[in-house]
């Protein structure tokens, strides 16, 4: 019997993907990433991290699966596999191989013969065998009458990874894959309107893919639409708020400035200019959380309001850059984006939206910036935009930070 | 002098935070969930709230957990719902051989429907006997049904074990999993287990009685056993129970935020409780070799039946079970107990304490002296 073998997974190798890449700021990121991946477990199970080179090792006490569950939710991570580890010398290694197998087979139709290939990684180059003598001497060793194996260099269905650390060897036989991107908030900051739309929560979500921390901004109508409405939000922000640990949400009631907009005669600009109004009050928002851009769900003629015309007279209100992750989508790229992110079933609920209110029958097409500042100029916008966000509520919907109350 | 309450298992006493979050409920906040004016939206933020933490404490998404009227209600949502969507792949269904009464009562509506209903082996020690289980689990097996936690002797079955075992031979097959006694004691968390279907009461954890939840994973079919308006997502209809699923909420929330301290003192009350019964001649603890919820201890005592045992401990303030209470109302000696290989005899000498997370280090010394006493009476008596 060798002693220091694991019974079961012990940790979970994380592994980076874009990050190894950038150079100087790779501390940066790798600091980021290790503190997300914190922040995402520790709700769930005390952890442990230990850093390696391009890898992390997180030691959980218990839960495994809802681990690689969340880390799979952790941008910047390219996948992860659930680790045996043993003293980095051979008999020990073969050993632990054994018991890596034994487990990948339990959860097979028995009788068949799998193909089969061990993959090693000599990351201590003290090691006495090389990456291919140690792939020879497992796989010699495991092969056997008892095992259906059949080795398959080419098109393994079942690889035993091998990685072989300065402290101790590292085993496994499943790799699931992690969300890809950059850890979120080593881009910055964004702030995101967001709707009970398909289309916005995705628009977040690629930001925060991107490195973005996203902060989000809804518009709400209340009498006209009820407070289910901004429920549904609530929701949604509280799915995406997994996706980056953090879930604030800025409530904008909206209805004034659409009746001043409705008198003022806007009709068939009417949805236009709720959006320009909507960017003012989002920039003024941006700034006292620091954001650095606005992100929003819309495609390029997707609806009447998105046209390339009508986009340029909303864009003009906003005073920050405006990141449009969704501009080229269809609308069945958005929703199976969405169904993946786990946000579909939830925009699906049928609530009413603040942009419908008032609508006009023929809405513009080709809006242009003259006349939305004519429109505007007879109502006080500025004054429209300070009531609306000094009746902003801030909600904290996620398990860290604290709101920032909106003063005008 | 206060009672010594050793039957969790069969209740346990509600919280004071779930009676505090769930008051209101019953007073000013009468909305209908289903009412979209205020008072019936505050109602359905309640529940939506009471589902977010159920679901915390189990790690799956809020939409996964449908709210029931309790364990029994849930347990006949999951083994009767999930056989019956599976109808079309396959009629096998494989039901534990220590089971609840209720999901007896299932598996056996199951068989008049023309399933085949086949027990879990089990081997000499009454624990699991995977390679016969795995043996026996067939291409067109559709249900696997299997308790975590004995309510009458605390023994832990290998669920996520039976569970890889189970697909590996039927890659469809539904695993559903009786989790009422280890829900606040046991990490119940869905994927951990690798199953497919849960069921939970709220008053085995400090919850009101009246609420209980079935959980399913991602993409299960199951088919709703009542009929009615669109509430739970369509699989329990019927105006939800706002008050008794708050509560549940609460207590949910609470127990699972005290699990990890809760368990180590549930050992050590046990291991204190079983020193002192040392003398108590030809005792012997029916426990899992492998794995034991320690909160529930099955003591075959000689001499008297536990039913009279039940009694005079009574009268010495200190308030457990002959084996479960539940199976009181009916005649029949518990089968549970059968499979595991007692006989009548001792299945009638069945003693069952039940620990908790209010239960002391006095409560378990009173109790253990009792027992000493009643012990020494009857044996008096009957010589």
């Amino acid at each position: 019997m060798i002693e220091g073998i694991s019974q079961a997974p012990e940790a979970v190798l994380v592994r980076y993907g874009e990050l190894t890449l950038k150079g100087a700021n790779r501390l940066d990121f790798e600091n980021a990433l290790a503190r997300n991946v914190r922040r995402a477990l520790e709700p769930i199970v005390p952890v442990r991290l230990q850093r390696e080179h391009a890898r992390l090792l997180v030691f959980p006490e218990g839960r495994m699966e809802a681990v690689l569950q969340r880390l799979q939710q952790v941008f910047g991570i390219s996948s992860v596999s659930p680790v045996w580890g043993a003293p980095c010398e051979s008999e020990a290694i073969v050993e632990c191989a054994r018991r890596v197998l034994d487990d990948a087979l339990l959860a097979l139709p028995p009788g068949e013969t799998r193909r089969f290939r061990v993959l090693s990684r000599r990351a201590d180059k003290r090691f006495a065998l090389g990456s291919m003598e140690l792939d020879r001497l497992i796989a010699a060793r495991i092969v056997r009458d008892e095992h259906p194996l059949r080795i398959d260099l080419d098109h393994p269905e079942l690889v035993l990874g091998v990685e072989v650390r300065e402290s101790r060897a590292w085993l496994y036989a499943r790799r699931e894959p992690g969300p890809g991107g950059l850890p979120v908030g080593t881009l910055g900051r964004a702030l995101c309107l967001v709707s009970g739309g398909i289309d916005s929560p995705v628009a977040a979500w690629m930001a925060m893919k991107r490195g973005c921390e996203v902060v989000f901004v809804t518009f709400h109508s209340p009498p006209y639409i009820g407070q289910s409405a901004v429920n549904k939000v609530m929701d949604l922000v509280r799915v995406l708020g997994r996706w980056q640990r953090s879930a604030r949400l800025y409530v904008v009631p909206f209805a004034p400035v659409q009746e001043a907009l409705r008198d003022a005669g806007a009709e068939a600009y009417c949805t236009v200019l709720y959006r320009r109004t909507m960017h003012r009050i989002a920039t003024r928002i941006a700034a006292l959380e620091r954001a650095s851009a606005l992100v929003t769900g819309e495609s390029v003629g997707q609806v009447a309001s998105q046209t390339l015309e009508n986009l340029a007279c909303i864009e003009n209100a906003a005073g920050l850059p405006v990141l449009r992750p969704l501009v080229t989508f269809d609308k069945q790229e958005t929703i199976a984006l969405a169904q993946r992110i786990g946000t579909y079933a939830l925009s699906s609920v049928q609530e009413p939206d603040c942009c419908s209110l008032f609508l006009p029958r023929h809405p513009v097409l080709r809006g242009s910036i003259a006349t939305c500042e004519e429109i505007e100029a007879r109502v006080d916008i500025e004054a429209l935009v300070a009531a609306a966000l000094a009746a902003t509520e801030p909600h904290n919907l996620g398990p860290t930070a604290r709101m920032r109350k909106v003063s005008t | 002098m206060q009672p010594v309450y050793l039957d969790h298992a069969a209740t346990s006493p509600l919280r004071s935070e779930a009676r505090a979050a769930l008051l209101p409920f019953l007073e000013g906040e009468y909305g209908n969930p289903s009412s979209r004016h205020p008072l019936g939206v505050r109602a359905a933020e309640a529940i939506a709230r009471a589902r977010d933490e159920v679901a915390q404490a189990l790690l799956v998404e809020p939409r996964q957990v449908t709210f029931t009227s309790g364990g029994t209600e849930a347990a006949n949502l999951a083994v009767l719902g999930l056989a019956r969507a599976a109808r079309a792949r396959g009629r096998h269904v494989l039901v534990g051989a220590t089971e609840h009464s209720c999901v007896r009562a299932c598996a056996a509506e199951l068989a008049r429907e023309g399933f085949e209903v086949e027990r879990v082996p089990l081997d000499a020690r009454g624990e699991v006997d995977l390679a016969a289980f795995t043996a026996r689990v067939r291409a067109d097996t559709v249900l696997v049904t299997h308790m975590l936690v004995n309510n009458e002797t605390g023994m832990v079955a290998p669920i996520a074990r039976m569970a890889k075992l189970a697909r590996s031979r039927a890659p469809t097959v539904r695993i559903a999993v009786d989790a009422v006694q280890a829900f606040g004691k046991l990490d119940c968390a869905l994927a951990e287990l690798g199953v497919d279907a849960l069921f939970l009461s709220a008053h085995k954890l400090g919850g009101p009685k009246g609420a209980g939840a079935l959980v399913l994973a991602p993409g299960v079919s199951c088919a709703p056993v009542l009929h009615g308006g669109g509430q739970e997502h369509g699989l329990r209809p019927g105006t939800e129970n706002v008050a008794a699923i708050v509560g549940f909420g609460a207590a949910a929330r609470l127990a699972e935020g005290q699990r990890m301290q809760l368990l180590p003192r549930l050992r050590e009350l046990r291991a204190c409780l079983l020193g002192r019964l040392a003398d108590l001649s030809g005792l012997r603890v029916i426990e899992s070799a492998t794995a034991q919820q320690p909160g529930i201890l099955a003591l075959v005592i000689p001499g008297a039946p536990a039913e009279v045992r039940v009694h005079h401990l009574a009268q010495r303030g200190v308030f457990v079970s002959a084996g479960a209470a539940c199976q009181s109302h009916a005649r029949e000696l518990s089968p549970g107990l059968r499979a595991i290989g007692l006989d009548d005899d001792s299945i009638r000498r069945v003693l069952r304490l039940s620990l908790g997370p209010t239960t002391t280090l006095e409560d378990v010394v009173r109790a253990a002296q009792a027992l000493l006493e009643v012990s020494c009476e009857l044996e008096r008596a009957a010589s």
